[in-house]
């Protein structure tokens, strides 16, 4: 019986990523697409959205629900890669110089964001997403009327003739910065899978060693890691993999550097003194503000954070492989969307986030994201409606899981309050 | 510390108050001076030299650039002549410029040094002649605005009422009678006998041949662009017409995979749908769109960006529609006009004669034009001898005069435009030193109309922050920063010269689109679901009423009560679902009605393109499934209630038909409030758990408000869209909600408490801001774009704020 309603639980917090392993299989399916070329897009998609999705977490656990607004540290990332190339600084120096302007950007911006959300508290995730369409207005009025004629830029990047900055930027050839980051290094997929096989195999035996980790863990761990590899030395499964349909596999060493670094940076954070305040803050401000925990200044650093974190895993965006054009006016309009809708996707709620669901939701959301137009104008013999499949996918998601969300904490409220009911009655007799 | 930083900040804003207030009555003053001087009579006797010069100084430096420009146009005919025998090397276009510039001023600096002004001899007679040239002018222009005014009156209402030329003018040689026989049918007002010389041949008549000849032009394009469409559409990677390397396929390999995927592309249909007759045409068409094909794999596999027609739908950049741009090319001069300005012209050729006394060249132009223009000779080809053009310099001669008339007029008729224009002319025409007395007693006056708008600027700016304290409890913040910009919006508007009265006019004409939308979140907050974004809901069942209006080619007030009663039966089941959702997801609407609302919009994206419509004129052509994006609704029911009882004021219309829906909307809505539900409903809106005490049910008060809401975004948006003449689907309702809530937040409403009064207000404001921000913004800066961004700012700011107010501080 108990188990059953653990069962029932876990289905019910889980169901919109069941929902979407579903989907996936059955949009693979129908689409009949090669999986080779499924495998190598989503791992491309994975190389330029893990970050910005990473991004999400620590407000989530600040109790701060989905910081749409990183929109806005986009933004600022946006501003620093326009002014890097009007500089005409290529490569990874550019790169680099387009995130140290980006870092005092993005901060300036994130503590805005916090002073206001902390205005609105309760009702931070529209206050978001409005913020962020607020904020478009403001980078409408900074690219189309500021830069280019009160701001000098070069004449690179603004049109002749008229104030404003350039409806898309190119970002490859003498400019430079196209890849800049993905072409530093990089590997099979399979030898990164190798790799990252044995860090995680040595890792735990260390620790099991320190006796930091329990022998169950590391057996699990290790039985996991075989299975893995074994699975991978199918011949159907590594030939997917392997590139033998036509499409290259590879990962850019120093992207997944970076993605795996925030993992790391968003699980340690969350054992220093800071981390535990997000997380008292995001249980209970009244709590936390009782046991002398400055809930506001908390706030506005966790969106801090998140916001300077967007803005770097926009950079990363831009310069991967397959994008080569910067949309100067549309660049940053969907990533609080697809990015909040990828680590719903991931079994994260409005006060539950980890890096796996951040990594999961990316990779299932993006897998959905390929084969929805095909499969789509399989069914109903259109591709048109493929895309606007898409777009439903992402708001319809987004809106599940709100409305998830509400329903279980309206019933553990009810459940709360007939508890107390019948303990009042209990006390009465 | 924050005791002291309140008082200090308390008096620092009351001595920027009484500062302001002060500059303000200094500035007023200057004007109030400046307006005095403007009607002395040496300032009046001064202002008459003043034209007099400016005549003569038009005249001589007008003939000087007039004289430059022709230099500039015959090099360039030279040029071009020059170019097509292919005689001498091709230039750049700066190469060119360069030495049309070098010609142009060589010409003029050899010009300046021959003209000579002369004093006026017979002043009085030559202010004569001037007054006489200036009456003439007035009297001119001011028939050819009236007479401008009509035409511009009269293609407008040809436009609107006239949804398709080609009916007008079935075949290239129709008559001319028959022409103008179903113009007159169309727009009735063309048939008065005032308006019979703009049915002429170059009038009227022609512009309906030209528009039905575009027309056409345009729906062959169209229908061709729609072919490629429905190819792209079914195409799912272009690099399946391309060889390995990416180089697309041969002509005859891409036409046969063609016709394997895309259904539709069989040679009959094609033909009959295209009609297309002769063989070579189809030839032609097939070649066209293998090559577009083509161009798709190339942009493909060079990573380039596809052409806009095979782009999805999303990345289409939106037109804008519903501005009727108004074309002059069809003008014709009435009689009348064409005596006055006959009269203009003896009037002219009396004041040429002083002219020629005060600058003797203009007798001698002649004389003058070949020594400064080489071009003027020809060369004989049979004895190599230069030659005097006689025909080329007569024609020059007659332009220049042209020129110096036309300068002539500019200055002349600025006179009764006001003051400070007149002043502005006289001055930039070099007419300053002429003046005697003081200078700056004729400056002030010039500037007494502008001192007066700055000056009362100022000053409501001054008693906006004396009064700060007592408006800011009353307003807000942002609704009195708001209500000072519209202030300031009028005065600068004035300041620009746009007509205020014609600008309220579009406010009104706007009000009318948006009020019965804004109307409808009232109820939403009332009921205590807030703003409901999801009203998004309601419009597009609003939207499908339209569509089934359409369907079935409804036309008139039928075809809007068609649509408003579907669009009201679809709304109240759906409402009724989602006003259920909303009950389960109390404190956490406004976020999940936004991503329902989204999530619908999107949803019935698909559902456009699937929905079983038929009708060829609503649906895509080649697939014959699938509504387009925009409708107009021009032959069915654009601007009926707009124009129902409308009548002019002043030049404005008033929409009354529209307004009085709206009025009559708002009182049912005032008299719901008063009665026993709406009172109930208004208190689980401010006191949910008061109102649970008191026996009121909030779950069904709160369904009542929120399927009150659907149902009256339902009819909103066929207001709106009738009012704008355009049904949009797809993706175009996703941003009415935000629009809605702003404009009733505007008007003072707050996401507990909403008033009838809020919502006029609110609209009002709201548009008013933006048609009067988007003129100054238009005529102060080249290039659109500040008034949408300007649009995002104030609408999403506050509804932030608002945001602040309903969350501020509240723990948990």
């Amino acid at each position: 019986m108990n188990n059953q309603n653990k069962v029932l639980a876990h289905l019910q917090k889980y169901i919109v990523t069941y929902l979407f392993v579903a989907l996936s299989v059955l949009f693979i399916i129908i689409s009949g697409m090669d999986m080779n070329y499924v495998a190598s897009q989503l791992l491309l998609r994975l190389n330029r959205n893990a970050f910005i999705v990473l991004a999400l977490i620590i407000p989530i656990i600040a109790g701060m629900g989905i910081n749409f607004a990183i929109t806005i540290g986009a933004m600022a990332a946006q501003i620093g890669l326009l002014l890097t190339i009007s500089w005409g600084v290529t490569g990874v120096p550019g790169i680099l110089l387009a995130a140290a302007i980006t870092l005092p950007l993005a901060s300036l911006f994130g503590f805005l964001i916090g002073k206001l959300l902390n205005k609105m508290k309760g009702q931070e995730t529209i206050g978001s997403l409005i913020l962020g369409y607020f904020a478009n207005g403001a980078y409408q009025l900074l690219f189309l009327f500021i830069f280019g004629s009160i701001i000098p830029l070069s004449s690179k990047v603004t049109i002749v003739g008229a104030s404003g900055v350039q409806n898309t930027l190119n970002l490859t050839g003498e400019v430079g910065l196209y890849k800049a980051i993905d072409s530093i290094a990089s590997i099979p997929f399979m030898m990164a899978l190798q790799l990252f096989v044995a860090v995680m195999v040595t890792v735990s035996m260390i620790q099991y060693k320190q006796k930091k980790m329990p022998l169950d863990r590391m057996v699990t761990i290790l039985c996991g890691s075989v299975a893995v590899m074994a699975v991978f030395q199918i011949t159907p499964v590594a030939d997917i993999f392997n590139g033998n349909h036509g499409w290259e596999i590879k990962l850019p060493l120093v992207t997944w550097i970076l993605i795996i670094g925030l993992c790391l940076f968003n699980s340690t954070i969350m054992k220093t003194r800071l981390g535990q305040k997000f997380r008292a803050v995001g249980q209970s401000q009244t709590v936390a503000n009782a046991s002398g925990i400055n809930v506001n200044r908390t706030r506005i650093i966790a969106i801090m954070i998140s916001t300077v974190l967007a803005g770097w895993g926009q950079i990363i965006f831009m310069q991967s492989d397959g994008i080569g054009t910067f949309q100067t006016y549309a660049a940053h309009e969907q990533v609080g969307l697809y990015a909040g809708a990828a680590i719903l996707v991931g079994g994260a709620s409005i006060d539950r986030a980890t890096n796996y669901h951040a990594l999961i939701g990316a990779l299932l959301f993006h897998s959905l994201f390929i084969t929805a137009q095909t499969a789509a104008s399989k069914i109903f013999g259109d591709s048109a409606v493929g895309e606007y499949f898409r777009a439903f996918l992402s708001y319809g998601v987004i809106a599940l899981a709100l409305v998830m969300y509400a329903w279980r904490s309206a019933k553990q409220k009810k459940a709360a309050q007939t508890d107390l009911v019948l303990a009042a009655r209990m006390a009465k007799q | 510390m924050t005791e002291k930083n309140r008082r200090s900040k308390k008096s620092a804003r009351g001595i920027a108050s009484i500062v302001m207030i002060a500059l303000a009555v200094i500035i007023l003053a200057g004007s109030v001076f400046g307006f005095i001087q403007q009607g002395t009579q040496q300032t009046r006797g001064n202002m008459l030299d003043m034209r007099d010069q400016a005549v003569v100084y038009a005249s001589s430096r007008g003939l000087i650039s007039s004289i430059a420009r022709q230099a500039r146009s015959e090099k360039m005919a030279e040029h071009s002549k020059s170019q097509s025998k292919a005689q001498t090397r091709t230039m750049t276009t700066e190469e060119l410029r360069a030495e049309l510039d070098k010609a142009e001023e060589a010409t003029r600096a050899e010009a300046e040094k021959l003209f000579t002004i002369s004093d006026v001899p017979d002043k009085a007679a030559f202010r004569e002649a001037v007054d006489q040239m200036s009456a003439a002018v007035s009297e001119s222009t001011g028939l050819r605005d009236q007479e401008m005014a009509v035409y511009d009156d009269l293609y407008k209402q040809l436009v609107e009422s006239i949804p398709r030329w080609q009916d007008i003018v079935p075949e290239k040689n129709t008559g001319k009678q028959e022409i103008i026989d179903a113009l007159i049918k169309a727009v009735p007002d063309l048939g008065q006998e005032e308006n019979s010389h703009l049915l002429s041949v170059d009038g009227f008549v022609k512009m309906a041949k030209d528009m039905a000849e575009k027309e056409k032009e345009q729906e062959e394009t169209e229908q061709k662009e729609h072919v490629l469409q429905g190819v792209a559409a079914v195409v799912s990677n272009w690099l399946d017409f391309a060889d390995g390397e990416g180089n697309p396929l041969e002509d005859d390999t891409i036409w046969e995979k063609l016709q394997a995927n895309v259904p539709d592309l069989a040679e009959d249909v094609i033909r009959e749908k295209l009609k297309i007759a002769d063989d070579a045409a189809y030839d032609q068409w097939k070649k066209d769109l293998v090559g577009g094909v083509k161009d798709c794999v190339n942009a493909t596999s060079q990573g380039s960006g596809l052409p806009s027609w095979a782009a999805p739908e999303e990345e289409k950049e939106e037109t804008e529609l519903g501005e009727i741009r108004i074309l002059h090319d069809y003008f014709v001069n009435s009689a009348e006009l064409d005596r006055e300005e006959a009269e203009q012209k003896k009037a002219y050729e009396a004041l040429e004669q002083h002219l020629k006394v005060i600058i003797p060249q203009l007798d001698h132009l002649e004389e003058i034009l070949p020594e400064m223009i080489p071009q003027l000779y020809k060369v004989n080809s049979r004895t190599g001898e230069l030659k005097l053009d006689q025909a080329k310099l007569s024609e020059m001669h007659e332009k220049i005069r042209d020129d110096l008339n036309k300068n002539i007029e500019t200055i002349l008729a600025t006179q009764g435009k006001g003051f400070d224009t007149e002043y502005q002319m006289y001055a930039d025409n070099g007419a300053k030193d002429v003046v005697q007395g003081s200078l700056w007693q004729l400056e002030l006056a010039s500037l007494a109309k502008y001192l007066l708008l700055i000056g009362i600027a100022v000053l409501l700016m001054g008693l906006m922050l004396l009064f700060w304290k007592p408006l800011t409890a009353r307003l807000g913040v942002p609704r009195t920063i708001i209500i000072l910009f519209f202030c300031l919006l009028c005065l600068l508007a004035e300041g620009y010269r746009i007509s205020v009265g014609m600008m309220l006019g579009n406010v009104l004409e706007r009000m009318t689109m948006y009020g019965i939308l804004v109307l409808a979140m009232m109820p939403g907050i009332q009921c205590g679901i807030g703003l409901n974004m999801g009203m998004t809901i309601g419009c597009i069942s609003g939207l499908l009423g339209i569509m089934v209006a359409l369907q079935y080619n409804m036309t008139g007030f039928e075809a809007m009560a068609v649509a408003c009663g579907c669009g009201i039966v679809v709304a109240l089941p759906l409402g009724w679902a989602y006003a259920k959702l909303l009950n389960r997801m109390k404190g956490n609407e406004m976020t999940i009605s936004t991503y329902v609302g989204f999530s619908f919009v999107s949803l019935m994206c698909i559902g456009w393109m699937l929905l079983p419509f038929d009708n060829p004129k609503i649906v895509w052509l080649l697939s014959g499934k699938g509504l387009r994006v925009t409708h107009g609704l021009l032959g069915s029911f654009a601007h009926i209630l707009d124009n129902a009882l409308s009548f002019k004021v002043l030049g404005i219309k008033i929409p009354t038909g529209g307004l009085l829906f709206l009025g009559v909307c708002c009182l049912l809505m005032w008299v719901f409030t008063r009665s026993k539900t709406g009172i109930a409903m208004k208190a689980v809106g401010s006191n949910p758990r008061f109102a649970e005490a008191s026996g009121i049910s909030v779950n069904r008060m709160r369904t009542i408000g929120t399927v009150l809401s659907t149902v009256i975004a339902a009819v909103g948006i066929v207001i709106y869209s009738q009012a704008f003449g355009y049904a949009q689907l797809y993706t175009a309702p996703k941003q009415l909600g935000f629009i809605a809530s702003s404009a009733i937040l505007i008007g003072g409403a707050s996401v507990t408490k909403a008033k009838v009064s809020h919502v006029l207000l609110g609209v009002f404001l709201f548009e008013g801001v933006l048609v009067f921000g988007q003129q100054i913004a238009n005529s102060a800066i080249a290039g659109g774009g500040l008034s949408e961004v300007m649009r995002i700012l104030i609408s999403n700011g506050i509804i932030l704020y608002a945001l602040t107010q309903s969350g501020g501080g509240r723990h948990e």
